[in-house]
């Protein structure tokens, strides 16, 4: 087989787990959150801040492996 | 039910085809010009106004010659560049010829067509591919720095130009007095007042505190710019400058600097002598914390550069999905896929407005975070001895 | 493709520079030609709103403060008033009992000089009048014996000298 194809192969795969644990990630912070904000509904502006940047760390993971899939694509 | 299953259907049949595109563009390279949604993001030496034509930027070189002198050589556009100061254009194989392509070493991945620029200087056609490319330096000399004018540069400065104009108008009003002592006054005040008391309360006050004022200035900005450019990325004929990893780079640095230069004692402790932790563990935990001072910003870069290309990628995909489909089965089906593609990319174009808002958001949130962190101080001295297991919290990797 | 990942994500000195310094300025600009103004206008205001709003909030304190201060001395004055109402009706009442009494008594005083006056007068008539009567009985008895008298004279004379003394 090309050795090209599996880089490809490689990349896609790499991407769709990356993007299954990212999210899975923010799934999991944002349903509680939901949550918290339903219960109280007074701290919804602390919950909302708190859940933006627990995402956006996990998003940060998740585009340090797209950015390794494209690397990988490149090769 | 039927409706809802055959919708589903479609829908995945759409995202099977999505991986086509590229493929089915890709088979067709060299005879026409290509739809190409990574083109569109990836920089260039050009301003795109199809269909009325493109505008050439000037490009600016550092050059040095075969006798090891440098000069500084600029040229009005690449045109020029090619034409008079016969600069030869370096073009990835793969992109101008399809037979090119199977070659996997890096010598012969790039193919430097020395015989473009005298062709030019007879047919006068400058192609794409050309002001996509990286221009080489003629006769033995070699550019040792490109500061030519590229895309996203020349968008970065349009919203920095846009930035410093309405914000300078702003200050005069101010200045004026209207909005000192009394109520703001007009839509235009209203809103950017908004904007900079949102950064202020929402994104810094919490923060940083007490030291506000002395970060707020830069947050404000970056805050300012990230918004600003991620909004002309969607004016039709902009372009995204904050899709250049390279700007984000940028970006991120500047809040590396600042977050570093603002570091307390406590701060450095925690990172080269992490305090409650026994000695054994402080040869992994070092390594960690200095990493963590690196990633923090890397990933600051990466996320506002893919969530921004990301955007714009789909929004392209879906556009081309038109075009695959009419390239597969004929322009009948190109046009009835047209209207659920359109649908699709305008809907992402919503969710990019939102993206566009949320980066900028992010970025400045996570940029007052990081601050904050270097810029604490905490009375924990005695802490250490009586609570060892007590690893400071705030002080771990943030691993993203 | 190859060549378009690589274009994402290749490094450019020319682009980082430019971007790196023109940043800068804008950052510098900004902050001495907009940040500072704008944000320093918007404390003074913030200040200025504070200070208003805790303004009225003292004025509105103080207003009440003396709304109550007014309240409680027309509470006293009402107190101060009916007392000294009642005071002056107690001292009228006592001034008039007073003067009843003092009048009662020099009422009491001027009968009782006037008793004694008539009394003394009576006492003074009769004994005038028991002087004159006798007086008048030692004349007559005088004249009887004088005239010689029988019983129907003696009779009329003493007549005569009763009727005088009547007409007395």
């Amino acid at each position: 087989m090309d050795p090209s194809a599996l880089a490809y192969l490689g990349a896609g795969i790499g991407a769709g787990l990356v993007a299954l644990g990212a999210g899975l990630g923010i799934g999991l912070a944002a349903g509680p959150a939901m949550e918290a904000t339903a219960r109280q509904p007074e701290s919804t502006g602390d919950i909302r801040t708190t859940m933006i940047i627990a995402a956006a760390l996990i998003e940060g993971v998740a585009l340090f492996g797209l950015v390794i899939c494209i690397i990988l694509v490149a090769k | 039910m039927m409706i809802k299953r055959a919708s589903i259907f479609f829908l995945l049949a759409l995202l099977a085809l999505m991986a086509i595109p590229p493929f089915a563009l890709a088979s067709d390279s060299g005879e026409t010009e290509d739809f190409d949604a990574l083109h569109h993001s990836a920089n260039a030496y050009y301003l795109d106004f199809s269909p009325f034509g493109d505008i050439e930027l000037p490009r600016f070189f550092v050059v040095q010659h075969a006798d090891g002198g440098y000069s500084l050589e600029l040229f009005r556009s690449t045109t020029s560049a090619i034409r008079n100061g016969h600069f030869t254009v370096e073009i990835a194989a793969a992109d101008h010829g399809a037979e090119a392509s199977e070659d996997s070493t890096s010598a012969s991945s790039t193919e430097v067509l020395e015989e473009v620029g005298d062709a030019h200087n007879t047919a006068g056609e400058v192609t794409r591919a050309e002001l996509e490319g990286h221009l080489l330096a003629p006769n033995g000399s070699h550019v040792v720095l490109d500061l030519s004018i590229s895309r996203h540069l020349f968008f970065a400065w349009l919203s920095m130009l846009l930035i410093l104009f309405l914000m300078t108008r702003m200050a005069r009003m101010y200045k004026r007095g209207i909005g000192r002592v009394t109520a703001p006054k007009g839509l235009f005040q209203n809103f950017f007042e908004t904007i900079i008391m949102f950064v202020r309360d929402e994104i810094a006050r919490p923060n940083l505190g007490a030291k506000t004022d002395k970060y707020l200035p830069y947050l404000l900005t970056a805050f300012f710019f990230i918004l600003v450019s991620n909004f002309l990325g969607l004016v039709p004929y902009g372009a995204t400058a904050t899709s250049s990893l390279m700007i984000t780079t940028v970006l991120a640095v500047f809040t590396f600097v600042i977050t570093q230069m603002g570091g307390t004692k406590d701060y450095w402790g925690h990172i080269f002598w992490p305090p409650g932790v026994p000695g054994f563990v402080k040869p992994i935990l070092i390594p960690v914390e200095v990493m963590g001072i690196i990633t923090k910003p890397i990933a600051l870069a990466i996320r506002l550069f893919a969530n921004m290309t990301a955007g714009h990628l789909v929004i392209l995909s879906l556009i081309g999905f038109i075009f695959s489909f009419a390239k597969m089965f004929g322009p009948g089906v190109g046009y009835a896929v047209a209207p659920i593609s359109v649908a699709f990319a305008l809907f992402v174009y919503f969710l990019e407005i939102l993206v566009s808002i949320i980066q900028a958001y992010v970025f400045t949130m996570l940029s007052a975070l990081f601050i904050s962190m270097a810029i604490q101080e905490h009375d924990h001295a005695h802490d250490d001895t009586h609570h060892g297991e007590h690893v400071s919290d705030h002080s771990e990797t943030v691993g993203a | 493709m190859i060549v378009l990942a690589v274009d994402l994500l290749a490094p450019d000195a020319g682009l980082i520079i430019w971007v790196g310094i023109t940043f800068l300025a804008l950052l510098l600009l900004l902050k001495k030609f907009a940040w500072g103004p704008i944000l320093s206008a918007m404390t003074t205001r913030e200040e200025t709103i504070h200070e208003s709003l805790s303004q009225a909030e003292r004025a509105l304190a103080e207003a009440k403060q003396l709304q109550s201060d007014n309240s409680k001395a027309r509470r006293e004055a009402e107190v101060q008033s009916q007392a000294i109402l009642r005071e002056a009706r107690d001292e009228a009442e006592r001034i008039r009992t007073e003067e009843v009494d003092k009048t009662r008594v020099q009422i009491k005083q001027l009968q009782d000089s006037a008793q004694a006056e008539i009394e003394r007068e009576k006492e003074n008539a009769l004994n005038s009048l028991r002087n004159e009567v006798a007086d008048l009985a030692i004349r007559a008895a005088e004249k009887i014996l004088r005239e010689n008298l029988d019983a129907d004279r003696q009779k009329k004379i003493v007549d005569n000298f009763l009727s005088d003394l009547s007409k007395n």
